[in-house]
């Protein structure tokens, strides 16, 4: 098992990260961050800012080349291959490229992230029929994935994402394909988990999604944390040293 | 149990999907099962036919004189004193004559005016219930010859020479279909494994994401190699039962096979030989699985 590193409202932390591809990529440099539990996070930048890296980093799809991944209580760059399941259970995550089955049905494709955790078929179809309710996607329990819209494919892999009620949902440009109404129904359906305890960090372009929101925004810039506006920011109070630092960074990427 | 229940449930529906290729290595295992058993049933009856044959087995010492009886003694201390001996039988003169007499039957008329004592003398030696004695038997004849007083030892030489080769042949021929069979299993299921690893990766990866143990990832596959050695080697059984039968009817009557006691396996030997089948196509999925399959 592995020790439990991360004080007990930290959800997610993250110490002086940096992530590099090969050949010398530097995807992520030095982020520091720290999400509670039950918070709800939007990480905003442009493309290529290290918005999808961060969340790879957090689900373990990646190691970090330097820094500390603290998630769930597991200290993920330590973290031995055959534990991962462990990491995995604890997060759902709703992928930019979607990552669904186009052969199998839309029913297939939610239910095998609870057949994993070998939940009974009773609880399964209910729970997928309720997820595809809430999704506006009920007619279309039966259609193959392959056959769906993007903007349908997106809705299942929140849904999957959302299946087992996870401590923690990341969703990488989860509205990207949606119109406003949809959009709406997948952020009900977000706020409910949040309400039941569930932390959330969504990675996104869609402005509209935070203008108005009480909620932590992230801005990456090259791989840095560009700006943390906060409630308490919005308040009047001042920023941290940390954040201040990255608005001293050079606007211009330099990699 | 309910782990056993998902892989399983895993295990039918990756079979049914790719339900072409699990019936080609189905036909393969199925066949290399037939073609191993069939040769194994030749051989194991046919020794079951020695072992029958040789109770009729016996050496023919002729004598160019009947011996006394302190010279019987002494045939009957150097014949013994080897343990492949199980008894030996003088037979005299006046008794080999009756012998032959009563193999005559209604034709003695024959050996009218012929003298009672025209046969030589003989020992009869019986050797013990071996098959292993019928390649000693060549041996043991040879030394026979040197006593003194022998004119001609006599065991049917031909006979026991040819059928311990067939004897031999059918071994180098159960290796080699052994050989084939634990080739076929293991590297064909190993194959058809590795394809199914293939054209899966993108669902093997979706279960990574989604928590799942790498035991949830690996035994379907494991069991799929298990099953195609089961389904396949029972079908090869069951083909060999079926040819089995089809030839004992083809051949029923007064032909040989029914006077030779040719049987089927005992239920234990083919429940052996689809365990290892089994076995063997589990071991090919395994080792598919150890190259190919990186979690």
């Amino acid at each position: 098992m592995n020790p439990e590193t991360s004080p007990p409202s930290a959800m997610i932390d993250l110490i002086k990260v940096s992530k590099v591809y090969p050949p010398d990529v530097q995807a992520i440099s030095d982020i520091s961050l720290t999400v509670s539990r039950g918070e709800i996070v939007f990480l905003t930048g442009k493309s290529g800012a290290g918005k999808t890296t961060l969340l790879r980093l957090i689900s373990r799809m990646e190691k970090p080349t330097k820094g500390m991944v603290d998630v769930a209580g597991f200290d993920v760059s330590k973290l031995l291959q055959r534990d991962i399941h462990l990491l995995r259970r604890k997060v759902g995550m709703a992928y930019q490229d979607f990552k669904l089955l186009p052969e199998r049905t839309v029913a297939d494709n939610i239910a095998i992230a609870m057949e994993v955790v070998y939940r009974s078929r009773p609880f399964i179809e209910k729970r997928t029929r309720e997820l595809l309710e809430q999704l506006d996607l009920s007619k279309k329990y039966h259609t193959r994935a392959g056959e769906l819209s993007r903007g349908e494919q997106q809705r299942v892999s929140i849904a999957r994402a959302a299946a087992n009620g996870p401590e923690i949902i990341l969703a990488d440009e989860p509205t990207g394909n949606l119109d406003a109404e949809t959009t709406s129904r997948v952020m009900d359906l977000f706020m409910q988990l949040n309400r039941k305890g569930t932390t959330l960090v969504i990675a996104t372009h869609d402005r509209s999604l935070f203008q108005d929101t009480p909620h932590r925004v992230i801005e990456l810039r090259c791989g840095r944390v560009r700006s943390a506006q906060t409630e308490e920011q919005e308040d009047g109070k001042e920023m941290s040293n940390d954040t201040l630092a990255c608005f001293q960074e050079d606007d211009r990427c330099d990699f | 149990m309910r782990f056993l229940a998902v892989v399983l449930r895993h295990t039918c529906r990756n079979m049914l999907l790719t339900w072409k290729s699990q019936c080609m290595t189905l036909f393969t295992v199925s066949l290399s099962v037939l073609i191993f058993s069939f040769f194994y049933l030749i051989y194991s009856n046919a020794l079951h036919i020695g072992e029958e044959l040789d109770d009729d087995l016996r050496l023919v010492v002729y004598l160019d004189e009947e011996p006394a009886p302190p010279l019987q003694e002494e045939y009957r201390r150097k014949i013994l004193k080897f343990d492949q001996v199980d008894h030996i039988e003088f037979i005299g003169r006046e008794q080999a004559y009756q012998r032959f007499e009563q193999q005559l039957g209604e034709n003695t008329d024959v050996l009218t005016g012929v003298p009672t004592d025209f046969l030589p003398a003989s020992i009869e030696v019986y050797p013990v219930r071996t098959l292993d004695s019928l390649s000693r038997i060549k041996r043991f004849s040879d030394y026979l010859q040197t006593l003194p007083g022998v004119i001609k030892v006599q065991y049917g030489k031909e006979w026991i020479e040819r059928f311990y080769a067939f004897i031999q042949l059918m071994q180098v021929i159960i290796l080699l279909s052994g050989s084939l069979l634990i080739m076929t299993t293991t590297f064909v299921v190993a194959h058809t494994i590795r394809l199914t690893l293939f054209s899966r990766q993108q669902e093997l990866e979706l279960l990574r994401l989604v928590g799942a143990t790498n035991n949830y990832i690996r035994t379907p596959f494991l069991l799929e190699g298990a099953f195609q050695g089961f389904i396949g080697a029972s079908c090869g059984m069951g083909a060999l039962l079926l040819l089995f039968n089809w030839i004992t009817l083809q051949f029923a009557g007064p032909a040989t096979i029914t006077l030779l006691p040719f049987a089927f396996f005992h239920w234990t030997v083919v429940l052996s030989i689809i365990g290892i089948a089994t076995l063997l196509c589990a071991a090919g999925s395994f080792s598919a699985i150890r190259r190919f399959l990186h979690l």
